[in-house]
């Protein structure tokens, strides 16, 4: 009899264990990446990439970060969507219904030449990461990083930006440059919070006070890395349908967005 | 041999006519003969039944037919036959000598050793009898033939040294230097090379109206040993600055066959292109073809050679030059685009690393914006697509993206055809899911302007991969050209990535030229077809998915932007402007006469007859000139003018065309005028022409060897002071030894046969 309750007791602690591991691992993941088999002329690509906090990386979705999402896939994939909607109303772009999560181990990426890259200060790249990424930009690709924040983040992000391009500079915008007219004219651009600011009414994260509207340029002084410092447009994205959130923000986020892709698919 | 059966030349039955002296009607002796012929066949075959029995068969017709023979000739000789011809009077006449001087008679291969030269072996014939044989019966004037024709007293003193050989200009000068002269014949002793290209109807026609005949000695060897000759180099004369440039040379060779050489393209001292070729059969045109970059704006002048083989007895025929504008204005095409897409963009950026090409775009980024980019100023394409025909003609080509023809009115979709019609620029139409069958442009006007029937209904725009492949025509031609060699530019295209998606052009219409295909799994579709219409051209681009070519291979890889490049360039490159300035042959030889012709069209590209047309040449040392321009009649918008490039050397032509006060246009010409380098070429001797010359005048071809006849024969000719000799027939050795062989041929048969 009390083998029977010993074995009852070892089948209901495997079995609750189990059901632990398997909440947990739900939990770990997050959203799965899916991929699409629609075919469209564009694709929202979302860079995933090691992280340098300790990740696993990309293909496991296992680094903790915030509230618990591996760093690249922050505000994945609801931004994604939301701007697609966007995206697909506002122009004549066909722009597919769902996202593409790309990575920079394979050459896959080269099918995609606009990507989109969050909580950048967290990247890592190994040298052949950094050399398919140089020559994903310089042969017509176009990446727009966003969502990292004050003085920290950024010595983060250049760290692996330096790998990427070791000289080529970075230079803050002008209201004039092309990019803030080629869809929306973009004159008065303001700072965009987070969904933090519904909590805190604060438009700032860390000591990223003032929006920064950087960019890289090629030889050509096309921009191919459109760098938006101390904002956070895939929260306003991602939060554009909660009444919570102001609309003006929102909507900047989206103008900023499809400028930035219009002239990514123009120049 | 001739004259001792028929007692006379035979120039006298050549050039005589025959005639009967007899008192009697010809129509008398013809019905003697028929009479005669009948009579002795009635009589044969009335004894025929008597005869023995050998005879009675086909032997009686030999017999009535050798009879018959004999009683004609008979009959014949009675009415007494004689020839009538032309005789030049003795010692009333004179002869032109015409000793061609020009380098090429320089060539030692003439005379019984073969190692003469042409002019001393000429020299040689008529010092040893031809001249003092003239001269017994007729006053010879002697002259020295090369760009024109001078008189010599002596023939002695004359050098092989000349530039250029006229013979069409200088027979048309003697016809006019001794119009009041009885000259009887000319002699032209000559190795035929003219380097004009041969004798014009209207030097054959002046000739002709003094009956003058023209007697040609040919000099040199009809066939060399062994040598390369440059033929013609098949070049534009007109190009964008770096450019990639078609030329087709072609060539022959004699003594080489299977041989190898190198073909070179040069500019100065910088080689453009090389090529190694096998060399064909002796004798036969061998055509290669070389691709070479037409390199910064200016004017070139681009020299083609074959490498000199050993032992080859000319090596100055194995190269020649072409000049080459090359341009440093931008091209300008309108790129129509509605929506925006990676093909866009990528084309954008091949275009941008082109200096020579520029696009205008304008994109439809939402359904009410327009994003223009590459304007020049800010009022440019402001109203989207052109409505009128002089904002649309100010671009050189015109391409259609991803977008509906009902986004065009039926006015633009007009202006479209008349752009690539009147205006002559190119039309290029790519892939896309707004594109040809699914963008409705099946249905348009325009589609009479497409180089495909595109297929009905639509649906033919698929987001899959294709591949593309050269077609025979492709692989020949500029446009689809990466590589240089032909076979790995072939390969090279196999190899390529992948496009992303393809079109359904559907198929080619006659013809149009299908240049690649796509190879959609196991179905092939033509990827790009041009075609030319009016005086311009299109092209369908079956895909919008070549932007893959760009960002699938290694950075650096010029493949996509190249092709791209030279497609843009094909599309604009030779759009025409207003004023078109042209001239038949842009490199002179020996002879600086230039016929220029302009044609000229106003803003809308309508003919303007009515436009002021003068041409500014400056040529070497500070040579220049206002030449005004004449209207064409009956050639509405053309002009001409005629001018003479006194001095060897470059020369630039601007011809400026106005209305009233406005400028319409102008365009820049170059040639060139070279002295001395034609007789260096085509240096065998020219017997065709020769032969050609003297049967058309009445003369008569001569070899050196024969011309111990040419004093005696010379004199029937019809021109100069001549008297027309009747010649009796009847005793000519000949018709004594007919007779004789009728009689004893009829009588040898009969005993044979045992008749007798």
């Amino acid at each position: 009899m009390k083998v029977v309750q010993a074995m009852l007791v070892a089948v209901v602690a495997v079995v609750f264990c189990s059901a632990v591991a398997a909440y947990q691992r739900v939990a770990d993941w997050g959203y799965q990446p899916e991929q699409s088999n629609v075919k469209a002329e564009f694709a929202w690509s979302r860079l995933s990439y090691t992280s340098n906090l300790g990740s696993s990386g990309y293909g496991g979705y296992g680094g903790y970060y915030g509230r618990g999402w591996a760093t690249w896939s922050r505000d994945y994939p609801k931004a994604d969507r939301q701007f697609l909607i966007a995206l697909n109303r506002l122009t004549r772009i066909e722009g597919r219904p769902t996202e593409q999560v790309v990575n920079l181990d394979s050459d896959d990426i080269f099918n995609y030449p606009w990507v989109y890259a969050v909580q950048v200060q967290t990247w890592s790249f190994t040298d052949e990461e950094a050399k398919r990424l140089r020559e994903y930009l310089l042969k017509g690709g176009f990446l727009m990083v966003d969502d990292f924040h004050g003085t920290a983040d950024w010595e983060n992000f250049m760290n692996g930006m330096r790998q990427v391009f070791p000289d080529r500079p970075v230079e803050d915008l002008e209201n004039k440059d092309e990019i803030f007219h080629v869809l929306y004219d973009m004159d008065d651009r303001f700072q965009v919070p987070g969904e933090q600011y519904i909590r805190t009414g604060r438009t700032y994260e860390k000591d990223g006070y003032v929006a920064k509207w950087r960019a890289i340029r090629d030889d050509h002084g096309r921009i191919v890395v459109a760098i938006c410092h101390n904002m956070h447009l895939g929260d306003a994205w991602e939060w554009a349908d909660d009444p919570e959130y102001p609309e003006q923000f929102a909507s900047m986020a989206f103008r900023v967005g499809l400028n930035y892709i219009v002239y990514g698919m123009t120049h | 041999m001739f004259e001792f059966f028929f007692k006379y030349p035979i120039t006298v039955f050549t050039k005589g006519r025959l005639v009967l002296l007899g008192a009697w009607p010809g129509w008398v002796l013809l019905l003697l003969i028929v009479a005669s012929v009948a009579g002795l066949g009635w009589l044969i075959w009335r004894r025929l039944p008597e005869a023995a029995p050998k005879m009675q068969t086909w032997r009686a017709g030999v017999v009535w037919l050798l009879q018959s023979l004999l009683v004609t000739l008979v009959l014949v000789l009675s009415w007494q036959p004689a020839i009538t011809v032309a005789e030049l009077k003795s010692q009333q006449n004179l002869i032109a000598v015409l000793v061609d001087d020009s380098r090429s008679m320089a060539i030692a291969d003439s005379g019984s050793d073969g190692k003469t030269a042409r002019e001393a072996a000429a020299v040689r014939s008529l010092n040893d009898g031809i001249l003092a044989g003239l001269q017994t019966r007729f006053q010879t004037r002697v002259y020295r033939m090369d760009s024109g024709i001078a008189r010599v007293e002596k023939v002695d003193g004359m050098q092989a040294t000349a530039s250029a050989t006229h013979i069409n200009d200088g027979l048309k000068q003697l016809v006019a230097e001794t119009a009041d002269l009885p000259v009887g014949a000319v002699v032209l002793l000559s190795d035929g090379g003219e380097n004009n290209g041969g004798i014009d109807l209207e030097t054959i026609s002046a000739l002709r109206n003094r009956r003058l005949p023209v007697h040609t000695v040919g000099f040199g060897r009809e066939q060399v040993g062994h040598d390369v000759e440059m033929d013609d180099v098949s070049v534009a004369s007109r190009a964008l600055a770096d450019s990639r440039m078609k030329a087709t040379v072609s060539f022959h060779q004699r003594g080489y066959a299977g041989g190898k050489t190198t073909l070179v393209a040069k500019d100065g001292d910088k080689a453009l292109a090389s090529k190694d070729v096998t060399l064909g059969a002796d004798g036969a045109i061998q055509t290669e073809t070389m691709f070479f970059n037409a390199g910064t704006a200016g004017v070139k002048r681009v020299q083609f050679s074959l490498e000199p083989l050993g032992g080859e007895e000319n090596v100055a025929n194995n190269a020649t030059a072409r000049l080459v504008s090359v341009s440093g204005e931008k091209r300008r095409i309108l790129y129509v685009e509605g929506e925006p897409r990676w093909e866009y963009k990528f084309i954008r950026r091949a275009a941008d690393d082109d200096h020579s090409m520029q696009i205008v775009s304008m994109l439809r980024t939402t359904e009410n914006k327009i994003y223009r980019q590459g304007i020049s100023d800010p009022a440019e394409l402001a109203d989207g697509f052109p409505v009128k025909a002089e904002d649309l003609f100010r671009y050189d080509g015109i391409i259609i993206g991803s977008v509906e023809a009902g986004y065009f009115t039926p006015r633009q979709q007009e202006l479209l055809r008349e752009f690539v019609d009147r205006r002559g620029g190119g039309l290029l139409f790519l892939g896309g899911r707004f594109a040809l069958a699914d963008g409705g442009w099946g249905a348009s006007s325009v589609t009479e302007l497409l180089p495909t029937f595109l297929p009905n209904g639509k649906n033919t725009f698929h987001r899959d991969p294709a591949t593309a492949q050269l077609t025979a025509a492709g692989a020949d031609s500029a446009v689809m050209r990466l590589l240089d060699d032909p076979a790995k530019n072939v390969e090279r295209w196999k190899k390529l990535p992948y496009m992303m998606d393809y079109q359904d052009a559907g198929s080619p219409k006659p013809g149009a030229t299908v240049l690649a295909e796509m190879n959609v799994g196991r179905a092939r579709l033509p990827l790009l077809v041009t075609q030319n219409y009016g005086r311009g051209r299109t092209a369908v681009m079956a895909t919008s998915g070549t932007w893959r070519w760009q960002m699938s291979q290694a950075l650096g890889d010029p493949t996509h932007d190249m092709f791209w490049q030279q497609l843009l360039r094909w599309v604009a490159a030779d759009s025409p402007g207003r004023v078109v300035a042209s001239m038949p042959v842009q490199r002179l030889m020996d002879d600086g006469r230039v016929r220029l012709t302009a044609t000229v069209r106003d803003k809308e590209y309508v003919p303007a007859p009515d436009a002021r047309v003068v041409a500014h040449v400056i040529g070497p040392e500070g040579a220049s000139a206002l030449v005004d321009m004449r209207p064409v009649p009956d050639n509405a918008g053309t002009f001409q003018a005629e001018w003479t490039a006194e001095k060897p050397g470059s020369y630039v032509t601007e011809v400026t065309a106005g209305r009233g006060a406005d400028e319409l246009g102008r365009d820049v010409l170059t040639f060139e005028r070279t002295d001395g380098v034609a007789e260096n070429f085509h240096t065998e001797q020219n017997r065709e022409l020769l032969e050609k010359l003297s049967s058309q005048t009445g003369g008569r071809y001569w070899k050196a060897d024969e011309l111990g006849r040419l004093p005696r024969e010379i004199s029937y000719s019809e021109a100069g002071i001549s008297v027309r000799d009747t010649k009796e027939l009847w005793n000519m050795p000949i018709v004594f030894l007919v007779l004789l062989g009728l009689m004893s041929g009829q009588w040898m048969l009969r005993r044979k046969w045992g008749v007798i």
